[in-house]
């Protein structure tokens, strides 16, 4: 027990520095989703036939393609030395959460009242305007549980980039372990750090929920 | 008195529903015109049509001279236009006073300051300027709808279209809402109202356009149409609800 916390001490700071990567890859990788997933959506939703079926067709491929395959093919098939390799996992990662974004934003826009967009523009506001003020305010409120589910997915696939040799925090816990072989110590202390950060996240989402409940009386 | 709308031989279909099939009608300014007529006759269409809610495939629509189908700027162009709907619609994300305010600041209409003076004015007229900083989820209906018709006005229009406007209220809520559509009738406001309350109609209408299966029917004063209605199917019609 005792050398279980010596490791621990020992190794702890390693951890936490690829766990520093971890995050900048899940926020930076979750924030290119979701300005890739707005644009996907507003094409979806959008009248013109071709952009439609753009998005659609881009939706279903990423969709279709697991994220490992899709970190191995784009890293060392097309990007390989051209940008550095943390810059990679994000638009990797970028790319992976797009698609899965889109859909909660058209999920969430079509959960608003027709009515809303109705009263928006009869009142002289443009499209854009009413989507920026009126709609996607109330449509965010509905897709805050996905999207925290999505970031908390995102979080968690940045451990499968270790692919790709970034220095994550599930690379952080091989590298070690290939210097020292104790795996079940260095896999266990990446797990509970996992497990932590995802608890808090989850508590901060249900606490922003409730912060933004305006329909309560 | 100036026509203000002016309506030839409209046409709307939804697929292959034939919804309006010729409608002709014209508002002159300061008039206030009562759509009524069964369910599915068209009248809340007739209505979205005319601030191009609803896109026609038939006919004229001149509004303040111009044909909307021509009209450049239809953002600004629907401005001139307030729209008050059946279930309200304001906005429940944003306050009372935010409601009114937003689109006069987004569209600058009018300062920020200006804008919030000219809401409270308007609260304060259709009494609920205490209710200014509460969300809408808070309000009674008979108190929403107060606020989405003083919301309409914060845009100044010169034409105000009501699409049933106490067809969601409770029964005591109703009158609460017409006083203040009576009011704004008294002040001059040109007003095209979708209704099913013929009293409403009977006292504040000008003219009353009995609509049936896409077609105006009838079109009268009240006291002629309600006291000698000259077809069959408007009789019916007000026997039905009278």
């Amino acid at each position: 027990m005792a050398e279980y916390f010596g490791l621990f001490v020992k190794y702890i700071p390693l951890l936490l520095l690829g766990l520093k990567n971890t995050i900048i890859i899940a926020i930076g990788g979750v924030a290119l989703g979701t300005l890739l997933g707005i644009v996907l959506c507003l094409m979806s939703l959008s009248k013109g036939a071709v952009l439609r079926r753009a998005a659609n067709v881009y939706i279903t491929i990423i969709r279709g393609i697991p994220l490992m395959i899709l970190a191995l093919f784009l890293y060392f098939g097309i990007i390989k030395n051209s940008m550095p390799v943390l810059a990679a996992a994000i638009l990797i990662l970028g790319l992976n959460c797009s698609a899965f974004i889109a859909e909660i934003f058209r999920g969430g826009i079509q959960a608003v009242d027709p009515g809303q967009m109705e009263a928006a523009r009869s009142l002289g506001m443009s499209y854009f305007q009413a989507m920026r003020k009126i709609i996607l305010p109330q449509a965010f409120k509905i897709m805050i549980p996905s999207l925290m589910n999505q970031f908390i997915a995102a979080l968690k696939d940045t451990s499968i980039l270790s692919a790709i040799s970034v220095t994550e925090l599930t690379m952080s816990a091989k590298t070690i372990i290939a210097r020292n072989y104790k795996a079940f110590e260095i896999y266990s202390f990446a797990l509970i750090i996992y497990v932590v950060l995802i608890t808090a996240l989850t508590f901060v989402s249900k606490r922003i929920e409730q912060k933004l409940s305006y329909d309560r009386r | 008195m100036g026509k203000i709308v002016e309506v030839t031989h409209l046409k709307k279909n939804f697929g292959d529903l034939e919804v309006l099939k010729d409608i002709s009608f014209d508002v002159a300014d300061g008039e206030v015109i009562c759509l009524i007529g069964p369910s599915g006759s068209g009248k809340s269409t007739t209505l979205r049509c005319l601030n191009r809610l609803e896109d026609k495939q038939g006919g004229t629509i001149r509004i303040l001279g111009e044909e909307i189908d021509a009209v450049k700027n239809l953002n600004a162009f629907r401005q001139n236009i307030g729209m008050v709907f059946q279930h309200f619609n304001l906005f429940p994300h944003l306050t009372v006073l935010e409601n009114m305010t937003v689109a006069p600041v987004m569209l600058k209409t009018a300062s920020k300051e200006e804008a919030v003076k000219r809401a409270e004015m308007y609260l304060e007229r259709v009494g609920l300027l205490e209710k200014k900083n509460v969300y809408p989820v808070t309000l009674s209906g008979g108190q929403k709808q107060r606020v989405a018709i003083a919301r309409a006005l914060c845009m100044q229009p010169k034409i105000m279209l009501f699409d049933e406007p106490t067809s969601a209220l409770d029964p005591e809520m109703v009158g609460e809402v017409l006083d203040v559509m009576k009011q704004l009738a008294k002040e001059g406001m040109t007003m095209i109202v979708v209704t099913h309350e013929m009293g409403f109609a009977r006292d504040v209408a000008d003219r009353i356009l009995f609509m049936d299966d896409g077609y105006i029917v009838e079109e009268a004063p009240p006291e002629e149409l309600f006291q000698h209605p000259k077809t069959e199917r408007c009789r019916n019609f007000l026997e039905s609800v009278l």
